[in-house]
């Protein structure tokens, strides 16, 4: 986007005479690739094998690219030249992509881009948070993926969360008859279970809570090293813990009431004889 | 009676004579020790019996003086710390898992203080269940199984879950079931235990019926009706028979 | 006998089994999405690479194609040099571009390819006439509603637009002719399709006798890897991308899906794998006693194991075969959501159903379903028979 598809060949220079000091910067990705390193002396030219128009150039230095969802996943890599020797290699002459431009005061914007569109011949400008939204497309529909997939995780996690609770309060069967027996109340029984239950769904989600956080360091060195990219893929905020914990709990505490509240119908006996 | 006869087995419900060898069964010198905790409990300290074929047995005692465990060891369900315990002329002390399995199958029938009846299947099914183990043919499990519960006067209630019969028709039940494969003897722990005065009595009854067709039986039971109704008692305290 | 006792069993306690059940059938619709995302976007790729039969496809030196707007020089040069190889049986060069369309005031822009409609596969035609003449013009549905002619009307095209001096390097009249479908279109993109040679007219000299791309089919039974190397040291100023490298391409570009598919299957699996075990285990637990009444009346661990696996297995199989059905449903949703995914063509499938990956789900759950009731069964099997129907009775 940067430098639209400009294929760079490279060639060692020592064999080449020197013909410039001029430097270049390249990204990370691009080094760790090419083998280059600050200081490193590469010959640049705008076509493959055009080694009779190649400039020499001084690598000055190697950057961390910007976080841009719409190069996520791209294997591009991206050197920055001086503007006069770019547009002397590339044949461009003295023209560029896009220019751009910082105004005063926020508010000065809606202003600045009417009068430069009026004025404008053979371009047009517009608000960089408009082609923000352009370019990360990609990632809006990541994230609806990811927000269905959410959903179907959710679903799936409060069946297994109920049944599982269920089955917990059901092994308590005997327990609740022995209780019952002793002349326990049913709304005590029933009060003891849901606080059973709450407590195992707390503690349940702030274990998956220490789980999630780590899956997601793990997420992010595993991603961030893979794409070479700065971008965060999961963050794990206090909404995010304050869903999990709050749906466990009242799926748990919610399948505490109904499975004892079916127990403690049943007549005590029953329940020890099955 | 005749009907019921099997060229096999002679009668419905007798022993399967699979031997002759007298006594049916023997115990010789058999200790029994139990790790509780850091203690070990002796629960029997070398007990000596034999159980002659067409005997029937009561073995009585206060709780805890080793009655039960030597109804475990006699049902191959347990094996003894020391001694030798013969069945039909086989030693089944040293038995592996499989092979005590087959002969709990083959030659033992058990009937429990709670019936254990599976409570998914019914009457009919639950005296199924270990010939269909013993791989007897559908059919014919099926009509013994509806003549055994002919026989403990069940043949009304074959179609019914144990849920849906009383304490004293599922101890019947599951008296068909101990016999469904022809065992050699018939070993009851308390199976009056859970029935009231007159169910409790049916069942004696029952048994006895049972006996004097030929079919061996030995009984652990706190029931004095029911031990006085057997043909010897065998006093046990503290692991030891006290007197035979 | 066996069987029945399962089915009792699992009958006996129907909220839990249902409950069970629901949470093994939303697992398996998951992992069947997940199977289907891991596999399905790569095959759908490979079909569509396939489906016009070229196997090897020519791009300017380190691009891929129609990812620049770099062109290979000398077509007739190359095409001279191609035809020499025996293994190869046809090449369509295209030439990529973008043409401008007067409606009214207006204009139109929309990408446009130079093709010989005897060797094209780029697209398929639905309606009207083909480019059989140097002034026809086809295009796809989208481009058609935002022009709003008919088949037959003139249009005024230009290309090679220069923004700073706001003139084109060629300006020509075409008849619209007929209505086309991309095969390798966007979603939402205007497209147009012309001859090549009006295409390199339009655009001037400097376009003459290059191609964005060549597309190469060959012979049955050829080795597509050795022409492309064949290719790669006849022709060096450019890239052949066989079948399998574009893959390659794919599955780098894309392989963030593959490994979030992974990683949910193997959570789905696990949690289907937990909930079994869990049911499973309680219902042991539960029926100890009944279990060790079994075993003293004489029922082998063996036949023991078995009924209890049994039970698993077939609250994996019934949840498997409702998560089948499920996961069709979600995964058809899911598809919908990703084929938004810019610069992707869009017959592209994230979500390909084949049987092979409902296969391998229900296989994985099955599997899972055996060894979630492995362990309670084992368990119950090697239950000491006296001990739990003391217990049973202390209870």
């Amino acid at each position: 986007m940067l430098l639209p598809f400009l294929a760079f060949a490279l060639i060692l220079q020592a064999s080449l005479p020197q013909t410039s000091q001029r430097t270049i910067a390249i990204d990370e990705a691009f080094a760790a690739e090419a083998h280059l390193k600050v200081g490193d002396r590469v010959a640049i030219a705008a076509r493959p094998g055009a080694s009779a128009a190649a400039d020499m150039v001084v690598i000055g230095a190697i950057v961390r690219r910007g976080a841009d969802p719409s190069q996520v996943a791209r294997g591009d890599f991206v050197a920055r030249l001086h503007l006069d020797q770019l547009q002397r290699i590339s044949g461009y002459g003295d023209r560029v992509d896009r220019f751009a431009i910082a105004t005063r005061r926020s508010g000065d914007i809606d202003r600045t881009l009417l009068r430069i569109n009026h004025v404008a011949f053979g371009f047009r400008a517009y608000r960089s948070s408009d082609i923000a939204v352009e370019t990360s497309r990609t990632f809006q529909v990541v994230s609806r993926f990811h927000r269905a997939i959410g959903v179907i995780t959710i679903v799936a996690s409060s069946i297994f969360l109920l049944c599982i609770m269920v089955l917990k309060v059901e092994e308590r069967r005997r327990d609740i008859a022995a209780l019952r027996l002793m002349g326990i109340s049913r709304s005590s029984v029933v009060r003891s279970i849901i606080i059973e239950a709450a407590v195992v769904a707390v503690l349940g989600s702030m274990l998956g809570v220490v789980l999630g956080w780590a899956t997601s360091l793990f997420v992010n060195w595993h991603y961030q090293a893979l794409y070479r990219t700065p971008l965060y893929f999961s963050i794990v905020t206090p909404p995010v813990i304050g869903l999990a914990v709050s749906l466990s709990l009242i799926l748990g505490v919610g399948a505490g009431v109904l499975a004892s509240m079916r127990l403690v119908r049943t007549p005590p006996l029953e329940l020890f004889g099955r | 009676m005749s009907s019921l006869t099997r060229p096999r087995s002679g009668a419905l419900v007798s022993g399967s004579a699979k031997s002759d060898v007298n006594p049916l069964v023997s115990l010789r010198e058999v200790r029994r020790d139990y790790a509780l905790g850091a203690e070990r409990v002796h629960a029997l300290q070398g007990v000596s019996l034999d159980v002659e074929r067409g005997d029937y047995v009561a073995i009585v005692g206060p709780s805890g003086c080793g009655k039960s465990t030597l109804l475990n060891l006699v049902g191959v369900i347990d094996q003894p710390t020391s001694g030798t315990v013969t069945i039909a002329g086989k030693r089944v002390d040293a038995m592996s898992d499989r092979e005590a399995t087959s002969f709990r199958l083959h030659n033992i029938g058990f009937v429990f203080q709670r019936f254990y009846l599976m409570p998914i299947l019914s009457a009919l099914e639950n005296v199924e269940l270990p010939m269909a183990e013993a791989k007897v043919p559908s059919d014919d499990r099926k009509a013994r199984a509806a003549e055994l519960l002919e026989y403990v006067g069940l043949s009304s209630r074959e179609r019914h879950r144990p849920s849906e019969l009383s304490g004293g028709e599922q101890q019947r039940v599951a008296i068909a079931r101990a016999l469904a494969n022809h065992p050699d003897i018939l070993l009851a722990d308390e199976p009056t235990g859970e029935l009231d005065a007159r169910t409790g009595a049916e069942i004696i009854s029952l048994f006895r019926r049972l006996n004097s067709d030929g079919t061996t039986i030995v009984v652990v039971t706190h029931d004095e009706d029911l031990a006085n109704a057997t043909r010897h008692k065998v006093h046990m305290r503290d692991g030891r028979i006290v007197d035979a | 006998m066996r069987a029945a006792l399962a089915q009792a069993s699992l009958i006996r306690h129907r909220a839990r089994t249902l409950l069970a059940v629901l949470g093994v059938a939303v697992a398996a619709a998951m992992l069947l999405d997940m199977v289907m995302l891991a596999t399905g976007m790569r095959e759908s790729f490979r079909e569509l690479l396939l489906s016009k039969g070229f196997d090897i496809r020519l791009a300017p030196k380190g691009t891929l194609p129609f990812d620049t707007d770099a062109t290979i020089p000398g077509v007739s040069a190359i095409t001279t040099v191609l035809r020499t190889n025996p293994d190869i049986r046809e090449i369509s060069p295209v030439l990529g571009g973008s043409i401008h369309i007067g409606v009214g005031a207006n204009d139109v822009s929309a990408a446009v390819l130079g093709i010989d409609p005897t060797v094209q596969g780029d697209y398929e035609f639905l309606s009207g006439r083909d480019v059989t003449t140097a002034d026809a013009l086809v295009a796809n549905e989208y481009l058609l509603k935002k022009l709003g002619a008919r088949f037959g009307d003139t249009l005024n095209v230009a290309a090679g637009y220069d923004p700073q001096t706001r003139t084109y390097s060629g300006q020509r009249r075409l008849v619209l002719t007929g209505k086309v479908r991309f095969i390798y279109g966007a979603t939402d993109q205007p497209g147009s399709v012309v001859r090549r040679e009006t295409l390199e007219a339009l655009g001037g000299g400097e376009r003459r006798d290059r191609a964005s791309l060549f597309m190469v089919r060959l012979r049955k039974g050829a080795n597509p890897d050795s022409v492309r190397n064949w290719i790669e040291t006849k022709i060096p100023n450019v890239s052949a991308i066989s079948v399998a490298t574009a893959l390659a391409k794919v599955d780098q570009r894309l392989s963030y899906f593959r490994q979030l598919a992974f990683i949910l299957g193997a959570v789905s699996l696990f949690v289907g794998f937990l909930l079994v075990t869990t049911l499973v285990t309680v219902s042991v637990n539960e029926r100890s006693g009944e279990i060790a009444v079994m075993r003293a009346i004489g029922v082998s661990r063996a036949h023991v194991v078995q009924q209890i696996v049994l039970e698993g297995v077939a609250i994996s199989v019934v949840g498997a075969v409702i998560g089948l059905g499920l996961g069709l449903l979600t995964g058809r949703y899911l598809n919908a959501i990703l084929s938004a995914f810019p610069g992707l063509p869009m017959a592209i499938d994230f979500f390909l159903f084949q049987p092979r990956a409902a296969w391998s789900a229900l296989g994985l759950l099955i599997v899972s379903g055996i060894a979630a009731g492995i362990y309670p069964a084992w368990r119950a099997a090697s239950l000491p028979i006296a001990d739990s129907l003391r217990r049973e009775a202390i209870a």
